[in-house]
């Protein structure tokens, strides 16, 4: 039981979860405001791309490359964001989606991102701790499981310490004054503004702030996965996060975090079902809309369980 | 309203925390090694294939599975060291193809891996199958750089720094080539790597190129470039994409009266080409390791045993698929066992003179391919050998 537990497959499938969550808090933080904004795969894009490059071009060490590649996004996010959040709702989603391309295929033709080829050897997470543990004289293993094991665990509880921490800065701002503005502009943008909110200045933090977790992310992934390429960051990804929004709930910070956790278990359960692997996966999405058209949780899941476990009503 | 009061996040938190901090500790087990040895009789070993079964790519997976499922056939009913195969689907992603290869390694504790399809998957892949000391054979990655990702890293796919070169090289002895035009898809990392290595055959060659024109993927509209290359008449024109894109170039090129040679890159080398451009695909040249009437008995059993089941002539992907397990095969019964992973390793590091379908086979000292590419011409909706 605990053996099978520790395999780095399940390891490996525990850190996508965690990295996919993450995206997940990135598409969140931009609907709490009530902005469709789905350039997340471009601010990965870019988060991905500036940590790899400062890794491997300038030898930073990764713990500083990846917020840089999450400041990179930001930066490029204040530039875009004043004249694209002067759209609304469907023509938002189209200006981001094409910002996300317009990044990619900046990617595929520069030189130093060494176009559709992409990079490879990026310094990986696990090989960088695997190293500092085994200074630490853990070079043999410890207790009967390999150096590799034990540093994939510890990827895995970084991972986890940096999700955990974006949850609790997420809930706090959403009882803070900012997260009630997020509340009141995404409730009506117009009322929220009669009532002398600044809409400008909230929406961009909200996409900033987007922006930021998505380039963490994107830092994070590279450094995973040896290798990036434009490929990687198309509108295929953009539309997985937002999945995990949309099917999870997008209303409580907790549905992207179980739409992620859910979608990217799902396919690795179905490896079993081989041929019929994406007609299922497929299916059980349409199913659920179907069921479940505003996601998996909602303010009514969070309030039905509640008088179901008898609990008062903390409101 | 509030929906969670604060005690109740951080519990959850705490939850969630304690979860974590339980699954390292779970860690702290052993694992089973999974290179115990078994007994020698009916000894079976898995191999794990990771392939681009569905999407985009999926052509190419399936002419791979169909090749391995052959070989395996046949493998079968002869060897003493039975081969079990488990397939994974990329999907051509590199998180899956990264899932499919740890599942393989650390779940199914397979003795070796062929796959995966591309070259950007292997670069993902490559890099922690060769951390596990788990021998993996790419059959189609043909990208620059690949087994420079450790020394469990071999491909049996013949690089395109060595078919391009011969290609252009016969190219320019034969029609006396002077100028050439230079076409590739740029968002295609196979495309750009096949670019690169003509830029410097044809520049080795001591050619000049009059013009260099990309297009992506999936285009198919090639009008604009070609009406360029057309005004500035070179000698020859050398494309690297896939075959789709290659053979529409080829009917625009035809169309707007480019009547000179096409170089292509490992994308010409397919059948696919002369069904879709049709006559326009006359006169084109790629070299490849595969020829499927060559006049060998090897080749001629092979592509009759594949026609009699799927019904159709194997590609390249199909026969470098085939001879890998083939090869895989050999090392296996060299090492003679089916689960240690560093015998097969360094069993197929010394696999030479071998004869397969795409010829005779080596690996070199950087586990690379060493056979020979055979320069073809279509001629009359065939691929014939160039001369």
């Amino acid at each position: 039981m605990i053996n099978s537990l520790l395999n780095p497959y399940y390891l490996q499938i525990g850190m996508f979860v965690l990295i996919n969550a993450i995206l997940g808090i990135s598409i969140y933080l931009t609907l709490a405001t009530g902005q469709l904004s789905l350039g997340n795969a471009g601010f990965m894009s870019i988060g991905a791309y500036s940590s790899a490059l400062l890794t491997i071009k300038l030898g930073l060490p990764v713990y500083l490359a990846i917020p840089t590649g999450g400041m990179a996004s930001v930066l490029i996010a204040l530039i875009i964001g004043f004249p694209a959040l002067r759209l609304n709702g469907l023509y938002l989603a189209i200006a981001t989606l094409g910002f996300g391309e317009v990044v990619r295929v900046i990617f595929l033709n520069l030189k130093i991102t060494n176009g559709a080829l992409g990079i490879s050897g990026i310094p990986s997470l696990n090989v960088l701790t695997g190293n500092v543990l085994s200074t630490l004289g853990f070079a043999d293993g410890f207790a009967g499981i390999s150096l590799q094991q034990i540093s994939n665990c510890a990827v895995l509880l970084i991972l986890l310490v940096i999700l955990v921490l974006l949850l609790f800065f997420t809930r706090r701002l959403g009882f803070s004054r900012v997260g009630r503005a997020f509340a009141a502009i995404k409730a009506d943008e117009t009322a929220a503004q009669a009532m002398g909110i600044n809409t400008t200045y909230f929406k961009i933090l909200a996409f900033i702030l987007g922006a930021f977790i998505a380039g963490v992310a994107g830092g994070l992934s590279a450094h995973l996965t040896f290798y990036i390429g434009p490929k990687d960051f198309d509108y295929h990804r953009t539309v997985e996060i937002l999945i995990f929004a949309v099917f999870g709930g997008s209303n409580l910070v907790w549905g992207p975090i179980l739409g992620a956790l859910l979608l990217t278990l799902l396919p690795e359960f179905l490896r079993a079902a081989s041929d019929y692997r994406m007609m299922i996966y497929g299916a059980i999405l349409v199913a659920m809309m179907a069921f479940r058209p505003l996601g998996l949780i909602s303010e009514e899941t969070v309030r039905f369980w509640r008088t179901k476990l008898g609990r008062r009503s903390s409101e | 309203m509030k929906l969670f009061s604060e005690g109740h996040f951080l519990k959850g938190v705490a939850v969630i925390a304690l979860s974590g901090m339980l699954l390292s500790v779970a860690g702290c087990g052993k694992t089973s090694s999974p290179t115990a040895t078994e007994p020698a009789a009916n000894q079976e070993a898995k191999i794990g294939v990771i392939s681009f079964l569905s999407g985009g790519g999926a052509a190419y997976g399936e002419a791979i599975k169909q090749g391995l499922d052959m070989a395996k056939e046949e493998l079968n009913a002869k060897n003493k060291i039975k081969i079990n195969l488990l397939y994974e689907d990329s999907r051509g992603e590199k998180t899956d193809a990264i899932n499919a290869a740890n599942k393989l390694v650390n779940k199914d504790s397979v003795v070796g891996i062929i796959g995966p399809t591309l070259s950007g998957e292997m670069f993902a892949v490559g890099p922690i199958v060769n951390g596990a000391g788990v021998p993996i054979m790419g059959t189609s990655t043909t990208a620059e750089g690949i087994t420079d990702i450790g020394e469990f890293v071999f491909r049996n796919a013949l690089p395109e720094s060595v078919a391009i070169p011969s290609a252009v090289k016969k190219a320019v002895d034969k029609y006396k080539l002077k100028t050439v035009a230079l076409m590739y898809s740029n968002n295609n990392d196979f495309a750009v790597s096949g670019y690169k290595t003509f830029e410097k055959a044809v520049k080795d060659s001591g050619l000049q190129i009059v013009a260099t024109e990309t297009f992506a993927d999936k285009d198919t509209d090639f009008s604009a470039q070609l009406t360029k290359i057309a005004s500035l008449k070179p000698d020859a024109v050398m494309v690297s994409s896939l075959y789709q894109e290659a053979a529409l170039v080829l009917k625009k090129a035809r169309e707007l009266g480019i009547k000179v040679p096409f170089v292509g890159g490992n994308g010409f080398n397919s059948p696919q080409l002369m069904k879709i451009a049709g006559t326009a695909a006359e006169g084109a040249l790629v070299a490849s390791p595969w020829f499927p009437a060559k006049d060998d008995a090897n080749v001629k059993k092979f592509v009759e045993a594949y026609k009699a089941k799927y019904n159709k002539v194997p590609d390249q992907f199909a026969a470098q698929a085939y001879d890998a397990l083939y090869i895989m095969s050999a090392a296996l019964d060299k090492s003679g066992s089916a689960t240690d992973r560093k015998k097969l390793r360094d069993s197929l590091a010394g696999i030479k003179d071998f004869q397969g379908v795409t010829g005779k086979f080596a690996f070199d000292a950087q586990r690379n391919p060493v056979m020979e590419a055979t320069v073809l011409l279509v001629k009359d909706g065939q691929f014939t050998e160039f001369k």
